[in-house]
């Protein structure tokens, strides 16, 4: 039985693109609002984004399309048609979010900005999401995961000092991205109820990602340093190091002594002074790993994270594969995936749940939309519009 | 920078008159309610003074303000006061019974608790989310652990560091071909502190809405996992295993970070279409590059990454880091230099949004007048933000709180003093914090470099 949702007396206009547009609109879904995506004609960018499923560049089955686009109605428009901006503009006056990710002005162009928008209706919350923000000198340029990773300052401090700058694998600066367009329209929401008023929100990708850096940047403010990539010399302990089917990472801290480590490990002579004491073990860093390689050459992963975490209470971590979270009980009984029936693709297992809560859980409902599967439903029975009409003279 | 704020400006916060007990520790959910109190919300931080937060020294060894110990190190780190950022402080000990008494009371009049412990400890103090709603109806609570209050490793300890490597990111960052790898920050903690506000966020509506309370369960390694959601499904779907390729793009080419002119100085850059492509020909002066057959097409840049690498490490190697990356962006190229942390402060661009956010601080602190730290990266056009003020000194509001919210009298806050219930200094020795010269910082490593005259460059001097 559901109980009533956070969001969901909201209907949402997701113009976005690509990734983090679209998480940010299909967590508003999540939590209840009715999500309409609306795309171009010939679909949005991330129906071509890899990996496809069975490895079939169909847009209808692109992975990172189908998981970022649960829980919508889809349609299509064309706002480079008069007649395509005009019945946005008609959408947006009864809708209470806009989430979109067009290069600045691109809206403005079309009589589509905020400031436009928001004589219609003055509770509009319209998100924006861009590489660089909607204002500044970058504001018009081109960016991507690279490129937020690297002016963000976070790849200046990931890889070692002796090569080049690297980013995270992946596209994680994308996903934060999403949640924080998610986070930064429930901050509007939240004041538009104790206020009645809407108001853009305004994201730049390189500043989500930069405020990651709580460490790094004070270290300037307060004392003029800059902190660089790891040196790779002293000891590997606190870094990754392989065993005997992958690799770990062990750190000190959290509710072990070094007595407990040197257990774990099963080696006394970690306990000597010169592997005990701070500073000396720095010193004496490649005789530490060696002992160490030994220690764990025949031993498991995932005997590893068991015992010293249930034994030792022991800051551990295991290289997990995509594979090892496909299969991973503990995302099992948290209750992390969804099966996701899909027209196309059929029966899938999608990650789908970020945190848990005890009300108002995040909902899964329906599948992504196929392109343009709801424009009879949405131009026709709900706003009256003629949609074979529309779809003769090429505005949807 | 930041405006100036009045109290007339704080009351019209959107979380002004809302009061959160945040009794967590380390990253994640201190920078979370830091947040809640740039949106208005009076952030009562409960620590312990016998176990102090990692973040007040120990674990987490970020710079003292100036490299200066001096006499109370706990309450003058940089990243403390950035993450705990406009909160009140009550030092109270609450391993013994009388220290969450008074915690219990404070809950009787807040609308939100924040805790980062191991999950078992709030249950076993009685403090769990069902019995925490009874002492105050409609509570939202707001849990963050590594692995959430459920599951087979709901137990398990668990930091953003070692994480990382359990919920998947380390398996696909790394050189291309070479090992696993940590990330440069503690990633995890961050995907934390979004979602840790957003679900508070969500209890806040829901209650606004409906009149009540709700529990958030965060657990890291989930909302870690989730920021590999497509290599998961291509798993699932397609028995593919996304490998190590450093800075490469797994369908796109080219490419990289490329060394530029000048110390430790690189740009990034990619071309994801032709057009694009050929604009990168044009800028590197090879426009026959673009028509060349071995290139022409995405799938041919993928197959010859190595060659084009070439062609673009000797132009790179020519400019200025921000020179190629306005040069590249002006022709339409997507490229980005590697800004350091003294970039994050000097660049026009960074400034013109405001991301660092100029906040004050009391001679007593003995940190200069004022420090630029990060604000938040969701710019409002209509409900102006800002950092309210630094951290707080250790039980700065032990008075303050105790007497004036909870009414406890003066023989009483005595007492809480006198038998080491409350505090305003640490018990313990926490430890120590490092010794060490900025110079010795940079010639050992820990450091890249050091600006002497930083106070300069940023416009702060005292």
């Amino acid at each position: 039985m559901l109980g009533p949702l956070a969001l969901d007396d909201l209907r949402v206009l997701d113009l976005s693109e690509g990734i983090a547009g679209p998480l940010a609109a299909r967590l508003i879904g999540d939590f209840g609002a009715d999500v309409i995506k609306v795309e171009p004609p010939d679909g949005e960018i991330g129906r071509r984004i890899p990996p496809f499923f069975r490895n079939d560049p169909d847009p209808e089955k692109s992975l990172f399309y189908l998981m970022l686009n649960l829980n919508k109605r889809g349609i299509t428009l064309n706002l480079n048609t008069e007649e395509g901006a005009a019945i946005l503009r008609r959408l947006a006056s009864d809708v209470d979010v806009i989430v979109e990710s067009f290069s600045p002005g691109y809206m403005a162009d079309r009589g589509l900005d905020y400031a436009s928008l928001e004589q219609e209706n003055p509770g509009l919350v319209m998100t924006s999401i861009t590489p660089f923000g909607q204002t500044g000198p970058y504001a018009h340029y081109k960016g991507d995961e690279i490129t937020a990773y690297a002016t963000s300052g976070m790849m200046a401090i990931s890889g070692t000092a002796d090569r080049e700058p690297l980013k995270h694998g992946g596209f994680p600066g994308q996903y934060e991205s999403g949640m924080n367009g998610f986070l930064g329209t429930l901050v509007a929401l939240y004041t538009r109820d104790l206020t009645g008023a809407g108001q853009q929100v305004d994201l730049s990708i390189q500043d989500i990602i930069a405020s990651s850096l709580v460490l790094n940047q004070p270290y300037y403010s307060f004392a003029g340093g800059i902190q660089g990539r790891r040196h790779a010399e002293g000891s590997n302990f606190g870094q990754v190091m392989p065993c005997k089917d992958g690799y770990f990472v062990a750190q000190p801290g959290g509710g072990v002594t070094w007595d407990g480590i040197a257990d774990f490990f099963g080696k006394p002579e970690m306990k000597e002074h010169r592997f005990a004491d701070v500073a000396e073990r720095v010193r004496h860093g490649p005789e530490l790993d060696q002992v160490i390689l030994d220690a764990t050459k025949d031993r498991t992963m995932a005997e590893m994270f068991k015992t010293a975490s249930e034994k030792y209470r022991m800051l551990i971590g295991i290289v997990q594969t995509p594979e090892d979270l496909a299969n991973c009980e503990h995302l099992a009984a948290r209750g992390y995936f969804e099966e996701v029936e899909h027209p196309v693709v059929g029966r899938i297992k999608v990650p789908f749940h970020l945190w848990n809560m005890s009300a108002s859980k995040s909902t899964y409902r329906r599948a992504a939309p196929l392109l343009g599967q709801h424009n009879d439903e949405i131009y026709g029975a709900m706003l009256g519009y003629d949609a074979a009409a529309l779809r003769a003279r090429g505005v949807i | 920078m930041s405006p100036d704020h009045s109290p007339t400006d704080d009351a019209k916060l959107p979380l002004a008159g809302l009061r959160i007990v945040d009794i967590s520790n380390v990253i994640s959910l201190p920078y979370a309610s830091g947040l809640l109190a740039d949106l208005g919300a009076e952030v009562i931080k409960v620590e312990g003074h016998g176990r102090l937060d990692t973040s007040r020294g120990g674990a987490i060894t970020s710079v003292l303000c100036d490299n200066r110990i001096g006499d109370d190190p706990w309450n003058r780190i940089g990243s403390f006061n950035l993450l705990n950022r406009g909160k009140k402080s009550v030092a109270l000990d609450l391993s013994k019974p009388e220290g969450r008494v008074v915690l219990t009371d404070l809950i009787k009049v807040s609308d939100v608790v924040m805790e980062n412990f191991t999950p078992r400890v709030m249950r076993n103090w009685g403090l769990d989310y069902p019995n925490a709603a009874k002492l105050r109806p409609g509570l939202i609570m707001v849990s963050c652990s590594g692995f959430g209050h459920n599951g087979p490793y709901s137990q398990y300890p668990g930091q953003a560091t070692t994480l990382e490597a359990t919920h998947g990111l380390a398996a696909v960052t790394g050189y291309r071909g070479g090992e696993p790898s940590k990330a440069g920050q503690s990633f995890v903690d961050f995907l934390a502190t979004w979602a840790l506000v957003s679900g508070t966020m969500l209890g806040l509506r829901y209650r606004h809405r409906f009149g009540t309370g709700l529990w958030v369960d965060v657990g890291m390694y989930q909302l870690g996992t989730y920021m590999l959601s497509e290599s998961v499904l291509d798993w699932e779907a397609n028995r593919r295993l996304a490998e190590r390729i450093g800075n490469r793009h797994p369908f796109l080419a080219p490419q990289g970070c490329y060394r530029c002119a000048g110390d430790d100085a690189w740009c990034t850059v990619l071309a994801r279409d032709d057009e694009e492509w050929a604009a990168l020909c044009r800028i590197t002066g090879r426009p026959e590059l673009a028509i060349d057959e071995r290139f022409a097409s995405n799938d041919a840049r993928m197959a010859n990454h190595d060659a084009i690498d070439t062609i673009i490490s000797a132009w790179m190697a020519g400019q200025t880091k921000f020179g190629a990356m306005e040069t590249l962006q002006a022709a339409g190229v997507p490229a980005g230099a590697v800004f350091d942390g003294r970039d994050l402060h000097l660049n026009e661009h960074v400034k013109a949004r405001g991301l660092l956010e100029m906040v004050e601080f009391p001679p007593e602190r003995q940190m200069g007048k004022r420090r630029p730290m990060i604000g938040r990266p969701w710019r409002l056009s209509k409900t102006p933000l800002a950092v309210r003020g630094p951290g707080p000194r250790l039980g700065e509001h032990n008075q303050e709180i105790l007497g004036g919210v909870l009414g406890y009298n003066a023989e009483r806050l005595a007492e809480l003093a006198a038998t080491g219930i409350i505090a305003t200094r640490p018990t313990t020795n926490a430890r120590k914090p490092v010794s060490m010269s900025m110079e010795e910082r940079v010639k050992s490593g820990r450091l890249a470099a050091w600006d002497p005259d930083y106070k300069q460059r940023l416009g702060i001097e005292d």
